[in-house]
């Protein structure tokens, strides 16, 4: 890997990469941290790198690899259960303080949704829905093959959408217990 | 954006069939307020795609990873100055016995040939000859010394723990504090004693000292 190289091709890729690691870690500062690490490594052993036909690929199984040793790591400091929350983002301030309330309930529940899945799925979900990957990108990435991912993707999608689909049940059962 | 547009492009998404684009628009209707009320049980998934689209690195991230990159060692260029460094070495060494192979054989040929002193011409010749391997050797020499002390100086800047490797030839301790009751009954123990302290004090010269005794 040449140094024009990692300018074109790795740098543009930093917000992906910090995003894919937030994922797992959870936590901004480490995903920096090992974000920064990956970098610094491809860097310095940037001679050694001519040989990888697909960078991006590459890319997105390292910081995986690089979160997921950090989680263990973490986990083996005993530290698991302090581990940091995500964030609180800022919300716009027009939002009430319910409606803060029923939104993350909203995204806690796509969250126990998507954690239930199996980690196939997970990873194809998140490369495609978040990273915005083309099928074939995601393909390389986890190495498996195009169909397989149509398949994965398929499946989660699915069930998000009866999952959702379950919930209005719920609420509408609710609504109308409540006025009766 | 129209109900059957969305109907048809959230259709589309379920069997995954939307292009990447057409997934990014769809998110954006359903940010829109005028959602129609049969799509609002799939706003959270949207909402959680947008809401983890959205982290971003901080703003200082890059002027870090300049800074970093600036300080990145290059594993490459270490290990070859390293490797360079010890065939330095290797080459110093074969320079320095080189060097006086090449004088010893130098003046064993001049002193094998038999010289004979036919005209003044050629006795100064011979003179001069055996002047110049003369200095030759000298220079030789004179390499020689400087390089060792330079290796000298380079073991004693690796600061060498000599006692520790002593103990390691030490056999037996029992014996060896026998050795130095013998001495001390003598009257040498108090001698090596000043001299152990000497060299603690100076470390520099201490393997020097050593070089010596050998």
């Amino acid at each position: 890997m040449k140094v024009d190289s990692f300018h074109t091709l790795i740098l543009p890729l930093r917000e992906k990469l910090f995003r894919h690691a937030l994922g797992i870690v959870k936590d901004r500062a480490e995903a920096e941290d090992i974000l920064q690490d990956l970098l610094l490594k491809l860097w310095s052993r940037r001679e050694e790198w001519e040989g990888i036909s697909n960078p991006e690929a590459y890319c997105y199984r390292a910081i995986r690899n690089m979160s997921l040793d950090w989680l263990t790591a973490a986990a083996n400091r005993k530290n698991a259960q302090s581990l940091p929350e995500l964030e609180e983002r800022s919300f716009i301030d027009s939002e009430s303080p319910h409606s803060r309330l029923v939104r993350k309930e909203q995204l806690a529940l796509i969250r126990q949704c998507l954690a239930q899945l199996p980690d196939k799925q997970q990873r194809v979900f998140r490369l495609r829905e978040i990273e915005e990957m083309s099928y074939r990108q995601i393909a390389e990435t986890l190495e498996i093959s195009e169909e397989l991912v149509k398949v994965s993707l398929f499946r989660a999608r699915r069930k998000m959408q009866e999952l959702l689909l379950e919930q209005e049940q719920i609420s509408d059962q609710m609504m109308r217990n409540a006025s009766e | 954006m129209k109900r059957d547009q969305i109907e048809e492009l959230l259709d589309k998404y379920w069997r995954c069939e939307t292009t990447v684009a057409e997934e990014q628009l769809l998110r954006s209707c359903f940010m829109e307020t005028d959602l129609p009320d049969e799509y609002r049980c799939f706003v959270p998934l949207f909402a959680y795609l947008e809401e983890e689209q959205s982290p971003r690195l901080s703003r200082d991230f890059d002027r870090r990873l300049q800074e970093a990159l600036r300080h990145a060692p290059t594993p490459l260029l270490q290990k070859r100055s390293a490797r360079l460094a010890a065939l330095m070495r290797i080459a110093a060494s074969f320079l320095l016995i080189g060097g006086i192979g090449i004088s010893l054989f130098f003046i064993t040929r001049q002193n094998n040939h038999p010289q004979y002193a036919v005209g003044n011409e050629e006795t100064s010749e011979a003179m001069e000859q055996a002047a110049f391997a003369l200095e030759k050797l000298s220079d030789a020499l004179l390499m020689s010394e400087k390089a060792s002390l330079e290796t000298i100086r380079q073991i004693d800047e690796m600061k060498i723990d000599w006692e520790l490797i002593d103990s390691l030839s030490k056999e037996d301790p029992q014996q060896e504090e026998n050795s130095l009751k013998e001495m001390e009954d003598t009257g040498t123990r108090k001698k090596s004693e000043g001299q152990q302290q000497e060299g603690a004090e100076a470390g520099y010269r201490k393997p020097l000292k050593r070089e010596a005794r050998i």
